[in-house]
């Protein structure tokens, strides 16, 4: 190319440089193609950069409403305080007939403690009284009354409607409404309570109105409880009946192994006699607030666990004899744990990010290479001609600034259009990229332009140059590999995520604690890409004394060729970077979605999983004989699943899920599955003596082999366990003791199963057509739901985002390295076809030049992107996403990964045709005359 | 192929030019760069092609060459047609029996002195052993063995171009085409470059068509051959009445 236009007349005697702007205008048509290519690049990374932080934080809202959701009860908030004294002025009790809206009033003072913040996110409170659980003393079997009254805040006073069905609502026992009888503290005969009972209860207990419930507490007195009418709930599904279920039905083993609740409910009016009924400080009076899951933001999550932590901490010590407020809450924890995923997810997505935004800036930094390259001659002659550097600095500075800042601008307003509040913070590397590296190279170009002709004649001053260019070269490489040292070694000290408590705000942004962290991917691929770049002339060299002795007459030039872009920086390290980088977040992608399914498979067991309802256990044997007769089931597993059971160690009770199941029938269904095989379990069979062999996982490690429990039991002689091994895990539970049924059995306590796994393909189908009395769920399901969770879901769509990005940076680089080396390329294959070389063996040996580079990143890349992965999957925190105990094990995306290494394969493939058929329609005679070089 | 110098077997002209046209362009502003240009040139022959800048020298050389296809005429070199061969056959024409000269050397970069004299002997199919030999003759022949190693940038400008003819005799062409072979050395190398071509078309038995500005080379030749404004110099008064020249 040569500058033939009369142009311009240098103007000397300016103090500021000014540009000129038809050169400016001339030389941004002259070269449309590659500053259009420079500002697609920035404003499809603007979209990405801008667009993912506000979507975070949406996502991180959407994730605190479904942790709340999720987590049920336990982000219930609740409050107790004591009830007032109620003494008479005989020295006794007195009845108080104002005992509801007392509790209406403690209802109204706990919703003024909230403050305006917490309450606007919850929803309407319900007070609860509620009773001492009692025994009912009829029969054998274990059976347990507890008296019950709520009162949510509607106007009609007292709890969520009912409908008499036989008898009414229960009346004060004696003395009218507005009793105010005094009974003496002690020795007294049993104060007469009345209660309604559900149809269910009633029916279970087979009582009718008017009849009596033989009750008696724990020290064995004697309650007097009356049914005064059965009812049923005008809407079961109203929240209030969840604070206390066996109000509508039985409910089993909310007081142990082999129980079964009863709830009396109380009225406005029967709610004095039952305070009469017990001790004065026997009732529980408890505000229930349950958070509005849709009423929570990211934002308001911080201010409402504040809120929370700050109430939790006002509460008087149990031991406070006055009626002051006791907070209690798992809220608080709930929230934390999600601003810790929250943090873990947004961590996460800034290394996606921080690759993205590496790959980005090296792609425009060749892109502005190439431009450059073809302008080289231009700059040269305009530098000849006396135009001054500042001035040409300032020309190429105001093109390329103009162009990044509206392609970002552009790319920014469709972030805004996706997700209001994108922002700049992330784009400004890669907006400064675009608009300084051109003029910088442009400029240096022009410089050396001038430059070249006082290279210094004399050897040891040419020498000297060239150590300064090699010294500045390693020194750049050492930084780099620094800082990849520095990031990865405070990547795996404090990982990730922040801890907990400093998880306050979003980690997410370019800068703070958390960048060096999260570049540390990004920096380790650079580092790599620099080794590779090390070795690839050697590499280069070495294929080239092969082809020179091969026998293949074509495999030479192409080397030839290679080795000398072999040397070439830029290039290399895009098509590596990005490719590594694409590997990376594909291996997160798939090690993140293999996770979920582990996950998935520790919390259902199996492919499906029947949770028999309580009352309904008698039925578990056919059920199981059933779902094993269905087609496609291979395992049918039973096993009795209770929570909470205590166990005795030494003098400490704790309580602990307990597994009644068939050991060896366990075992086959664990070897069915992912699920990792727990070979302790053949240790189970008992011998039929002395004490009862038993598996025990706790999440701090559990007794050693060896130690003695002992299982205890309400009304039947605790059993003695040794414990032979670690448990395999079951559920979701951290702490689990495991025994054979057959063995537990012959112990004395035979089992009663209530749980049941099923392995096969037609395992769900099964399940569901024969769910009946059974709750059903689904290991496809769940695997869908936690798939579907905000943060998870969002991160995986952003890793695949990213994996795109990246591939199509590497592939633009590959485009631009080959269109900034075409020019010598085709300057060699011109000359070889003078030479004799037809024109298709030209395709191969440009194939043979572009192939090394792209084959060292097609195969280096995925290498690198995965060692990578394995290098950082411990600090990266996916398991609190993938919600599984361990971390996890890397998994390897072949297909993809091998899809990569495709994709940059084939594009050398379309490149070297196309490129080819361009200079077809040239005549050789026009190409050597132009000037081949 | 063979490497030996062939003592013409049969009689006729080895490059025949007949009636080539060449012009650029359509219209009132098309460029006639050749006119009906017809000599012969006979083996073994040393042929000067002289004329000004413009005059078509660098047209006519690339038409008979087969870099470029002439608007109507014909091309034999060593009998075969140039202008009716294909891509496939022109490669083969040029890797067999034609080899060019340039200004501008042309040699590759990235390949060393004597690679550069190999490559057609590569593309060739030359065995190995073969291949040195004739490389470490060639260059011997223009004086360079001591730079085998050395790349073209590392040689000066009649270096290289010593390399180029080297490289242009190594397939042992019927004809050799050098464009203005000396045009960017200095005269007493472009003496010495002459002198060489002078040598070689000797030694080697091609036949050589050489274009040049510098009469001093002009003496070297066996026969000048004059080009003006696309016409044979001997052909401008015989053709001008008929010739329709806008
Ligand atoms: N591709 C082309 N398009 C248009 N005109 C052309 C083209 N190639 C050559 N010409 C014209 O053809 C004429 C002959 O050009 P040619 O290069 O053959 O001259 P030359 O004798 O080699 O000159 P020089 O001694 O300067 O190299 C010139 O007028 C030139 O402008
Ligand atoms: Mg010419």
């Amino acid at each position: 190319m040569r500058w033939h236009a009369a142009l311009r007349v240098p103007d000397h005697r300016r103090a500021l440089p000014a540009p000129h702007w038809p050169s400016v205008r001339g030389r941004a048509r002259a070269d449309a193609g590659p500053l259009l290519l420079a500002a697609a690049v920035v404003a499809v990374v603007t979209l990405l950069a801008g667009a993912v932080p506000p979507l975070l934080t949406a996502t991180a809202g959407d994730a605190v409403q479904d942790a709340v959701r999720r987590s049920g009860r336990d982000s219930d908030l609740l409050v107790h305080a004591r009830l007032e004294r109620d003494d008479g002025v005989n020295g006794g009790r007195m009845r108080t007939p104002t005992l509801a809206e007392d509790i209406d009033d403690f209802r109204d003072r706990a919703v003024d403690a909230l403050g305006p913040g917490l309450r606007a996110a919850m929803r309407p409170p319900v007070a609860t009284v509620t009773s001492p659980v009692l025994k009912i003393t009829d029969g054998s079997v274990l059976r347990t009354f507890q008296l019950a009254y709520l009162a949510d805040d509607r106007k009609s006073g007292g709890g969520p409607h009912v409908t008499w069905i036989a008898g009414g609502p229960p009346p004060p026992s004696a003395g009218g409404v507005d009793s105010r009888a005094e009974v003496p503290y002690e020795g007294g005969k049993p104060w007469r309570v009345q209660v309604g009972l559900s149809e269910a209860d009633a029916a279970a207990l087979n009582v009718r109105p008017g009849a009596r419930i033989p009750l008696a507490d724990d020290q064995g007195n004697v309650k007097d409880v009356q049914v005064s009418g059965v009812f049923r709930a005008t809407d079961g599904a109203d929240p209030a009946w969840g604070l206390a279920p066996s109000l509508l039905r039985p409910v089993s083993g909310a007081d142990g192994v082999g129980t079964t609740r009863f709830t009396g409910l109380l009225s406005r009016e029967s709610l004095p006699d039952a305070r009469l009924a017990f001790g004065p400080d026997d009732l529980q009076r408890t505000v229930w607030f349950a958070p509005d899951p849709g009423k929570l933001t990211w934002d308001s999550a911080h201010t409402i666990g504040a809120k929370v932590v700050a109430l939790k901490a006002t509460s008087g010590s149990s031991g406070a004899i006055d009626g002051s407020l006791k907070w209690e809450t798992r809220l608080d924890d709930v929230l934390r744990n999600v601003r810790v995923q929250v943090a873990a997810a947004s961590a996460q997505a800034s290394v996606l990010l921080t690759g993205v935004l590496a790959a980005a800036v090296l792609v425009l930094l060749l892109a502005a290479d190439l431009l450059v390259r073809r302008r080289a001659p231009a700059l040269g002659a305009a530098r000849q001609r006396g135009v001054a550097l500042p001035d040409l600095s300032i020309e190429l500075l105001l093109e390329s600034a103009v162009i990044a800042l509206s392609a970002a601008a552009a790319g920014l307003a469709l972030a805004r259009a996706v997700a209001p509040g994108a922002s700049w913070a992330w784009v400004i590397p890669v907006v400064l990229a675009a608009a300084v590296a051109g003029p910088a190279f442009g400029t240096l170009a022009a410089a050396r332009a001038t430059r070249d002709r006082r290279v210094p004649a004399n050897r040891s001053a040419r020498s000297w140059a060239r150590h300064t260019v090699r010294l500045r070269r390693a020194a750049l490489e050492a930084a780099v590999v620094i800082a990849a040292i520095a990031a990865f070694v405070s990547l795996s000290q404090r990982g990730i995520a922040p801890a907990a408590d400093d998880a306050a705000g979003l980690g997410l942004g370019p800068v703070g604690g958390g960048a060096l962290p999260a570049s540390a991917p990004a920096l380790g691929v650079l580092a790599g890409t620099l080794v590779l770049l090390r070795l690839m002339p050697a590499g280069t060299g070495l294929a080239l004394r092969q082809a020179l002795r091969s026998r293949r007459p074509l495999a030479v030039f192409g080397a030839a060729r290679a080795a000398a872009t072999s040397a070439r920086v830029l290039p290399l390290l895009v098509l590596v970077t990005s490719a590594a980088l694409t590997s990376f977040a594909l291996t997160l992608d798939a090690t993140a979605v293999r996770g979920l399914e582990d996950g998935t498979w520790r919390t259902v067991g199996a492919d499906a999983r029947l949770d028999v309802l309580p009352g309904a256990t008698a039925s578990t044997p056919g059920l199981v004989r059933r779902v094993a007769a269905a087609p496609g089931v291979g395992q049918v597993v039973a096993a009795q699943v209770t929570d909470n059971v205590r166990f005795a160690a030494d003098s400490l009770v704790d309580s602990r899920r307990l597994v009644v199941v068939d050991a060896s029938a366990f075992r086959r269904l664990l070897t069915s599955t992912p699920l990792p095989d727990a070979p302790a379990l053949a240790r189970l069979r008992g011998t039929g003596r002395g004490d009862v062999p038993a598996l025990v996982r706790s999440d701090d490690g559990g007794p050693p082999e060896g130690t003695r429990l002992q299982l205890l039991r309400d009304g039947a002689p605790s059993i003695r366990l040794t414990v032979v091994g670690t448990a395999p895990a079951v559920g979701d539970a951290g702490d689990v003791v495991m025994v054979d049924a057959a063995t537990l059995a012959a112990a004395g306590m035979p089992s009663v199963p209530d749980t049941i796994w099923v392995r096969g393909p037609g395992a769900a189908r099964a399940a569901a057509a024969n769910a009946g009395a059974a709750d059903v769920v689904l290991r496809d399901d769940l695997l869908r739901a936690r798939r579907a969770a905000p943060l998870t879901s969002g991160l995986l769509r952003l890793a695949w985002a990213s994996a795109a990005t990246l591939l199509a940076l590497g592939l633009l680089g590959l485009l631009l390295g080959a269109a900034a080396s075409a020019p010598e390329r085709w300057q060699t294959l011109t000359r070889l076809r003078t030479l004799g070389l037809r024109p298709r063996d030209a395709r191969w040996v440009a194939a043979g030049e572009l192939l090394p580079p792209v084959l060292v990143a097609a195969v280096g890349g995925p290498l690198l992107g995965v060692l990578l992965a394995r290098l950082t999957l411990g600090s990266l925190s996916l398991r609190t996403l993938t919600g599984q105990a361990a971390d996890l094990a890397l998994v390897l995306p072949w297909w993809r990964l091998a899809l990569v290494t495709a994709a940059l394969l084939a594009t050398v493939a379309v490149v070297v045709p196309a490129e080819s058929a361009l200079r077809r329609r040239r005549r050789l005679s026009e190409v050597l005359r132009v000037g081949d070089g | 192929m063979s490497a030996a110098p062939s003592t013409e077997p049969n009689a006729g002209p080895l490059l025949s030019v007949r009636g080539v046209h060449r012009s650029f362009g359509a219209g009132p502003s098309a460029v006639h760069a050749l006119r009906d240009v017809s000599f012969d040139l006979a083996p073994g022959t040393m042929a000067a092609l002289i004329g000004r800048s413009g005059s078509g020298k660098t047209t006519l050389l690339n038409v008979i060459g087969g870099l470029d296809r002439p608007d109507s005429g014909t091309v034999l070199v060593d009998g075969t047609d140039v202008t009716a061969l294909d891509e496939d056959g022109l490669s083969r024409l040029r890797r067999d029996r034609v080899a060019y000269v340039f200004q501008t050397f042309g040699l590759i970069p990235v390949l060393s002195a004597a690679e550069n004299v190999g490559a057609p002997l590569r593309l060739a199919r030359v065995p190995a052993a073969e291949r040195e030999r004739r490389v470490e003759l060639l260059l011997e022949l223009v004086g360079l063995a001591d730079h085998a190693r050395q790349r073209p940038g590392e040689l000066s400008g009649g270096q290289q171009q010593r390399v180029a003819i080297a490289r242009a005799l190594a397939a042992s062409p019927r004809l050799l085409i050098a464009d203005e072979p000396t045009g960017q050395l200095d005269a007493e190398t472009g003496l010495s470059v002459m002198a060489l071509l002078r040598g070689v078309v000797e030694s080697e038995g091609v036949t050589a068509l050489v274009s040049t500005h510098d009469p001093t080379m002009v003496a070297l030749a066996d026969r000048v051959i004059r080009i003006a404004d696309g016409r044979l110099e001997g052909q401008l008064g015989e053709q001008a009445g008929g010739q329709d020249v806008t």
